[in-house]
């Protein structure tokens, strides 16, 4: 990198326990959640919201009345009116995506001191009444002109069946119609991926989250935070410590009858907020921060969301890496966003495979074989549970924090995301 | 222009009634030609069985993550290793082995054999037993593809013999098959071509094939293989002229190859201009109106060329017929069949050939009539025979340019030309043929966009017959 550009460093970055959706966050949207992840940070940094220059936010199901989520925290928050704030929507990337902007723009020069970061609540999804409502109750109700006729008539116009039932949310792609777990169940099969190796490696994931939480190493990210009535919720809910590739196995597949996927070896879908403190290395050391990490590279790729949806890691990573100059070999670290075990199944065997490097990467020689011991050391999105927008920032929170306590030089982050779309980032410790 | 009983065998109740009856009525089938542009993954949930006969493996190298990309999953008769395993790996499409004779469950839509290594007698019924106990399960619309090698490359009697030998099992089985519409064709690779398998194989694999059978597709140019070879959009950025564009197979042609990414320079002639306008406009293309034999054709395409960057493709669409028997053929007839049929291919080609960019492509159209040959149609039938001729003394001449040039022969096409045969001659034309009935504009068009495309590259110097299967002159 050019001596001359500033680095931008990762100062902290705390995050909201993750819960299952409809249950202790249900009062909770994207917003509300982000304020809590956000004031977290600051309390716990103490830094002056003063010197905040922006905030830029992840979130993929945002609040239909204010998309904006970014800019309703920070006023919110009472930070500066100065300090600008945008949302960006990548699905399940756009955590990742907010804190390399904040990156890319601290490096340019563009502010000195940014909170990036993402929540998503699929307990608040919109459930939409069908265009067609809106068509036929629109221009009446807009209209200053209409008389009591007019409204009697549209409700003679309005179908029962067709105006009045609201389509059901559900995470299926748009260009295929196809469920995210469709598409992995056919990804497990293309790449035989056994429902074994599937529980086995859930179970891992939630053992090595439970550890996590067990030893203490997550109170450095995770707030407890309040809800409702006073009630304080402390911790992870969907981490479950004593589950086992036995109890895993007895669970029924959920996406199609016969298949390997099951609600055990999958993400669940989770209510939470991450958030990141980004800064000019000299500003943060300056008020006397100790930066835990700062970033080498990344890379966004797309693939065809009907051929492997979730297969864009195996692409995004080795881009990522050779940017950075690095094999997969030397990264101390490798974190993989879990939305389904079969998929970061899937992606490792490519990644380990010479005939994909040679067929698909152009390229002469595997891109590596992943040792499971550097793999998602303190679990993933089986185990702690995926708020979409949120992820990307809590792998990079645990990820610096791996950094900064010496245990690792490096780490090369991956998430697959809807739409056939890859990111990957490479982190080094500073 | 619609076929009455392909309209027919198209109604259940219809064609079931007629079968009932047992009334004399071939009932063709009904072609699927595949829609929009060309798709990512072709085969991409079909049945697809692959065979060789062990120890006469030659191109699995090529076949296995040419099938792989394009979507299947197949079935593999012989050694599923190597090749096999990378492409299933690469791609994620898992290889499934098939014991000698044993059928997939359900219909198979592909049957591709691995010939390249045939070199006696014994041989060939390795290829009876990989074809026969499979045939009857091949799907409406199915595949059958044999890969060889070229005849004239080898001094072995029995190889040589044993090489040509498959053209005559797809040309019969084509008339076993073409009932369903289904087709059989051969493609023989030159040594050093096998990379142009691929491409050749997926094309003649998918719907836009659909009324190409029995017939052979010698890999054998001298051009340099392109550095890509995309898959979809293949014409992505390429300047197409297409000559005689106002209607019918020119028409069709012109939308064909915007379809798939093509600026086309759509010429015709001053008289038919407001066609030509509205093909132009609905292809995106440019209008071009001139006469291909005028002396300043050449120069009027050139700048139409230049407007667009340049030129990649010429196809020679623009023909006409002055029927009458030689007894009666008067000058006039003579020359003008002439000069537009086979003049103004030679005269263009050699004015435009030098501005030809890399990767250029010459198409002609000739006939199955310049074949077999026509009452009352001797000066079109020297023509198109005369095109044919081009063919093949151009190829090599402008290899070193690395242009492929060859030729298409269309068989019986449903035009305005066709509409206007007489009732039983039209009804004979479109039957005489393995598929039974007659091909539409777009079949020929899809023959000329293959040929455009950079995957083409292994063709030079043939005439592909499209034609159903035609009876005549095969």
């Amino acid at each position: 990198m050019n001596s001359s550009r500033p680095r931008a460093v990762v100062v902290d970055g705390v995050r909201t326990p993750f819960v299952r959706s409809f249950g202790a966050f249900l009062d909770l949207d994207a917003i509300e959640l982000g304020k809590l992840a956000v004031a977290a940070l600051l309390d716990q940094t103490g830094l002056d919201r003063t010197l905040v220059d922006a905030v830029v936010w992840g979130g993929v199901v945002l609040p239909a009345g204010a998309p904006n989520v970014g800019r309703e925290i920070a006023l919110d928050l009472k930070l500066p009116p100065s300090a600008e704030a945008y949302t960006v929507t990548r699905a399940c990337a756009s955590g990742l995506q907010a804190v390399t902007n904040a990156v890319a723009a601290v490096e340019r020069g563009e502010a000195d001191v940014i909170i990036a970061g993402g929540a998503d609540s699929t307990s608040n999804a919109a459930i939409t009444l069908p265009p067609t409502f809106v068509r036929k109750v629109g221009p009446v109700a807009m209209s200053g002109k209409s008389s009591v006729q007019d409204y009697f008539r549209l409700l003679f116009e309005l179908d029962p069946v067709r105006d009045l039932i609201p389509s059901k949310p559900a995470i299926a792609e748009r260009s295929t119609g196809e469920l995210m777990g469709e598409s992995c169940e056919r990804m497990a099969e293309r790449n035989a991926i056994s429902r074994e190796a599937q529980d086995a490696f859930a179970a891992a994931s939630h053992h090595k989250a439970a550890a996590a939480i067990a030893s203490g190493r997550f109170d450095r990210e995770v707030a407890a935070v309040t809800v409702g009535r006073g009630t304080r919720i402390y911790r992870d809910e969907l981490v479950r410590p004593d589950t086992s590739v036995e109890k895993l196995a007895k669970l029924r597949p959920a996406f199609r009858r016969g298949g390997t996927l099951t609600a055990g070896n999958s993400s669940a879908l989770t209510d939470g907020a991450a958030a990141v403190l980004i800064m000019r290395e000299d500003v943060a050391r300056a008020l006397g921060f100790t930066p835990k990490a700062a970033f080498r590279s990344w890379a966004y790729v797309g693939v065809d969301p009907a051929d492997q949806l979730l297969m864009g890691p195996a692409i995004a990573m080795p881009k990522a890496l050779e940017r950075a100059g690095m094999q997969l070999g030397d990264a101390s670290l490798v974190d993989i966003h879990e939305a389904f075990a079969a998929q970061v199944l899937s992606v490792l065997k490519m990644l380990g495979s010479k005939a994909f490097a040679e067929q698909r990467l152009g390229r002469s020689a595997a891109v590596g074989e992943v040792d499971p011991g550097r793999l998602n050391v303190h679990g993933g999105s089986v185990s702690l549970g995926h708020p979409f927008g949120a992820t990307g920032a809590r792998m990079v929170t645990t990820m610096a924090n791996e950094l900064a306590l010496g245990k690792a030089e490096t780490a090369v982050l991956g998430i697959c995301a809807a739409g056939g779309l890859g990111a990957a980032a490479v982190m080094e410790a500073v | 222009m619609s076929d009455f009983l392909v309209e027919l065998g198209a109604n259940p109740t219809a064609s079931n009634l007629i079968k009932r009856l047992g009334l004399p009525l071939p009932m063709p089938q009904r072609l699927d030609r595949g829609k929009g542009p060309w798709p990512e993954r072709p085969l991409e949930g079909r049945t697809v069985v692959v065979g060789a006969a062990v120890d006469q493996v030659q191109c699995f190298d090529v076949l296995a993550p040419a099938l792989a990309e394009a979507g299947a999953a197949p079935f593999v008769q012989g050694p599923t290793g190597g090749a096999w395993s990378a492409a299933a790996e690469a791609w994620g499409r898992p290889v499934t082995p098939l014991e000698p004779g044993a059928c997939p469950e359900g219909r198979i839509d592909a049957l591709v054999f691995d010939a390249t290594g045939a070199a006696t007698v014994d041989d060939l019924r390795a290829l009876f037993h990989f074809v026969q106990p499979r045939i009857g399960q091949l799907a409406k619309h199915g595949r059958v593809v044999l890969i060889g090698r070229d005849p004239a490359e080898t001094t072995s009697l029995a190889t040589g013999a044993a090489r040509r030998s498959l053209l005559g099992f797809v040309k019969s089985l084509a008339k076993e098959i073409g009932g369903k519409g289904a087709t059989a064709n051969v493609i023989t690779v030159a040594k050093g071509r096998e990379a142009a398998l691929a491409p050749t194989l997926r094309w003649l694999l998918s719907p836009r094939s659909a009324f190409v059978t029995g017939q052979e597709l010698a890999l054998r140019s001298k051009v340099k293989a392109p550095t890509t070879v995309p898959t979809t959009r293949p014409l992505e950025g390429k300047v197409v002229l297409v000559t005689g564009a106002a209607r019918g197979i020119g028409e069709a042609t012109a939308q064909a190859l915007s379809r798939e990414g093509a600026h086309v320079l759509c010429l015709d002639r001053p008289a038919d201009a407001e066609p030509l306008a509205a093909v132009a406009r609905a292809v995106g293309g440019t209008p071009v109106l001139a006469d291909v034999t005028a002396p300043d054709a050449a120069a009027t395409i050139l700048a139409a060329a230049e407007a667009q960057g340049g030129l990649d493709v010429i196809v020679h669409n623009a023909g006409v017929t002055r029927d009458k028997t030689l007894a009666k053929m008067d000058d006039a007839r003579w020359d003008l069949t002439l000069d537009i049929n086979l003049r103004a291919v030679l005269e263009l080609t050699e004015a435009l050939a030098p501005h030809l960019r890399e990767g250029g492509r010459v198409i002609a159209l000739s006939s199955v009539a310049g074949i077999a040959g026509n009452f009352g149609q001797v000066n079109y039938t020297t023509s198109k025979a005369g095109v044919i001729g081009f063919v093949e003394t151009a190829a090599p001449k402008l290899a070193k340019q690395g242009i492929t040039v060859n030729g298409i022969a269309p068989g019986f096409i449903e035009t305005r030309l066709t509409a206007a045969i007489p009732v039983a001659t039209r009804e004979a034309g479109r039957r005489l043929s393995a598929l039974a009935q007659g091909g539409q504009p777009i079949d020929i068009a899809e023959a000329v966009t293959f040929l455009a495309t950079p995957g083409s590259w292994g063709l030079s110097g043939t005439v592909l017959r499209v034609c159903g299967g035609a009876f005549l002159g095969a």
